[in-house]
């Protein structure tokens, strides 16, 4: 039956977030559609998410020597991350303090000054005007430098993580963080670690949650979805997927932990690095690791993944960003990570696997972009609204959790929908906020 | 140009013309045949530099970095029954054009360089993707044929915008 009430269009802002306190209910795994495709919806995502919470920015290692300079996206707002003389990393709003200018228009460089393109304002890589052209002569003695500084952007880190935020009452990236950092350790901490070159960036007509979705939980798809690369021999077998453990922690962070692995799915020689860097049971999983797929919420993903290429096993780390455009448009935009005391050979073999697989061109990612595109497309519109098409998240609600060494709530397989209904339940509770 | 130098350059149209048709034709098998043992096909991530510094993509990292072997993966792949991406098959046309043949040795190498425009639609979608760039392609001639050796495709996008490559450049 059609609904004879107000479309989502016609509706106030307060009216949207009651009417997703209704019709949204992770607990019960009822996920409407209209949540991929509204542009409402988006627009209070935008404010009560990704101008709120901790947002990915980059890795540290991408800004290695003093100097250094990378621009990046926050919320939709260009950053300059700078690293200064004394090694220190800020953000600021790359806009010029005088008139509104985009200040620096690369992707990444070194040096130590930002001169403004419109009337040539000088501003140092610690965010401080330094030089205005004619300063004394057209204001006189009167403009206060001082006073016209950068916007500067609170950012923080974990394990080289570098995450940015707009909101000034953002709790410490730590706490938003929580139990999902005992995993992180796993992904990035386990030694030190550097991005390769510069990251790879796509367009994808995809609403970004669906990213997100995909990589917080959902490891059932790979069976068919990815039933090339079992086919190819790449991976054991098309079930391969379901073991190993799902957990999920507080604010919708989770991940899909594969394991056991006969092999050790890391640098050999890098083990004492390894075991210095984590605790004796992270390095038990670890030791035992096929794959761990996650999502830190909102839009960050991870992943290691253990393949045979050229009858040869080789993992790749890396992390993805799911950076919304528009409500049917995101930039993914994916780095790779290595063990920076790796050998080179390693380097390289890890690298050409991440290629091979999750790249543009990657034979895992390019058939997710192809479901993503089409599930985004579907949700579109009027429709789903008006005749309340919802999503079946019901997977594993009959399941307890389990006892694991790690933190969060485990499930014994990885075929449960519970974090993405814990992705789900912290969404909403933002936007009814 | 002397006469000779234009068959020299028409020779190596040809050989893109035919390699194009092949690819938009989906003949994948017959595409993969034009490739030497010794081949390194790779696509460097584009950067966004600030002034004319050069080069303005990445030496480390890439969108495709196959040799013989990879790319072979990527073609056997295409003919499992799960390979998404290209099902159904997209609609591509490839236009080649600025072919310049910039060493040449008869009967031996060659390396040519090549500007390439790809049309690319999917399924019903009335939107269409472009992928432009320029080839930087080395040739061996081998049992009377010249077989790609290397080909580096500089494409002109620092953000790709198709949502991925499941075709090839």
């Amino acid at each position: 039956m059609l609904k004879t009430e107000k479309s989502l269009e016609e509706m106030s802002k307060q009216q949207v977030v009651d009417y997703l306190n209704e019709t949204v209910k992770p607990e019960e795994g009822v996920i409407p559609a209209y949540l991929l495709g509204d542009p409402k919806v988006y627009d209070i995502e935008h404010e009560k998410v990704f101008l709120k919470t901790w947002v990915f920015i980059g890795h540290d290692s991408e800004v290695p020597n003093k100097g250094d300079f990378m621009t990046r996206e926050l919320a939709g707002y260009s950053l300059i991350i700078t690293r200064d003389a004394e090694g220190e990393i800020r953000a600021f709003y790359n806009m010029c303090t005088h008139r509104g200018m985009k200040l620096c228009r690369a992707d990444k460089g070194n040096k130590s000054l930002f001169t403004c393109p419109y009337h040539g304002f000088n501003f140092k890589n610690t965010g401080e005007l330094v030089g205005v052209p004619l300063q004394k002569d057209i204001y006189g003695g009167n403009l206060d430098r001082s006073e016209m500084g950068l916007h500067k952007v609170k950012l923080e880190s974990y394990k080289g993580l570098l995450f940015g935020t707009w909101n000034e009452n953002a709790e410490p990236l730590e706490e938003f963080l929580g139990d999902i950092k005992w995993y992180l350790d796993i992904l990035v901490g386990r030694a030190e670690m550097e991005v390769i070159g510069v990251p790879q960036r796509f367009v994808v007509n995809s609403n970004w949650k669906v990213g997100s979705d995909n990589f917080v939980g959902d490891s059932y798809h790979t069976m068919v979805t990815h039933g090339s690369i079992a086919k190819l021999g790449m991976v054991p077998n098309a079930t391969y997927s379901k073991r190993g453990f799902q957990i999920h922690t507080d604010n919708g962070h989770g991940l899909n932990l594969g394991t056991p692995n006969p092999d050790f799915a890391f640098p050999e020689e890098l083990k004492d690095e390894f075991k210095t860097n984590l605790s004796e049971e992270q390095y038990g999983v670890l030791s035992n690791l096929k794959n761990m797929i996650g999502n830190v919420f909102p839009n960050l993903s991870f992943l290691i993944s253990h393949t045979k290429i050229k009858d040869q096993f080789i993992s790749n780390t890396s992390i993805r960003m799911w950076r919304p455009i528009g409500h049917n448009k995101m930039e993914v935009i994916a780095w790779m990570l290595v063990e920076k005391n790796a050998s080179q050979d390693w380097k390289d073999r890890s690298r050409d696997s991440f290629i091979l697989t999750f790249s543009p061109s990657g034979i895992f990612e390019q058939d997710d972009t192809e479901v993503f595109t089409d599930i985004t497309e579907a949700a579109q519109g009027p429709m789903p609204f008006l005749k309340n098409l919802t999503y079946n998240y019901t997977m594993g609600l009959h399941r307890e959790p389990v006892d694991f060494i790690g933190p969060g709530v485990a499930y014994d397989d990885k075929f449960t929908e519970a974090s993405q209904r814990n992705f789900y339940k912290y969404w909403l509770e933002l936007m009814t906020k | 140009m002397n006469v000779e130098k234009m068959l020299l350059k028409c020779q190596f149209e040809q050989w893109l013309y035919d390699e194009a048709q092949l690819l938009d034709d989906i003949e994948f098998d017959d595409w993969f045949d034009l490739m030497h043992s010794s081949l390194h096909y790779q696509m460097p991530v584009r950067v966004n530099k600030e002034g004319v510094e050069r080069p303005d993509y990445s030496t480390e990292m890439f969108t495709f970095n196959d040799d013989i072997e990879l790319l072979k993966l990527r073609v056997d792949r295409l003919k499992t029954d799960y390979a998404w991406a290209e099902i159904p098959p997209s609609r591509t046309r490839r236009f080649v054009s600025n072919v310049r043949v910039k060493d040449y040795v008869e009967g031996e190498k060659a390396v040519v360089k090549s500007y390439l425009l790809i049309y690319r639609s999917r399924s019903t979608d009335i939107q269409h993707d472009l992928i432009s760039g320029e080839r930087n392609d080395e040739f061996i001639f081998e049992e009377g044929k010249w077989k790609l050796s290397k080909r580096i495709f500089i494409v002109d996008q620092s953000t790709i915008n198709t949502r991925n490559l499941a075709i090839f450049v």
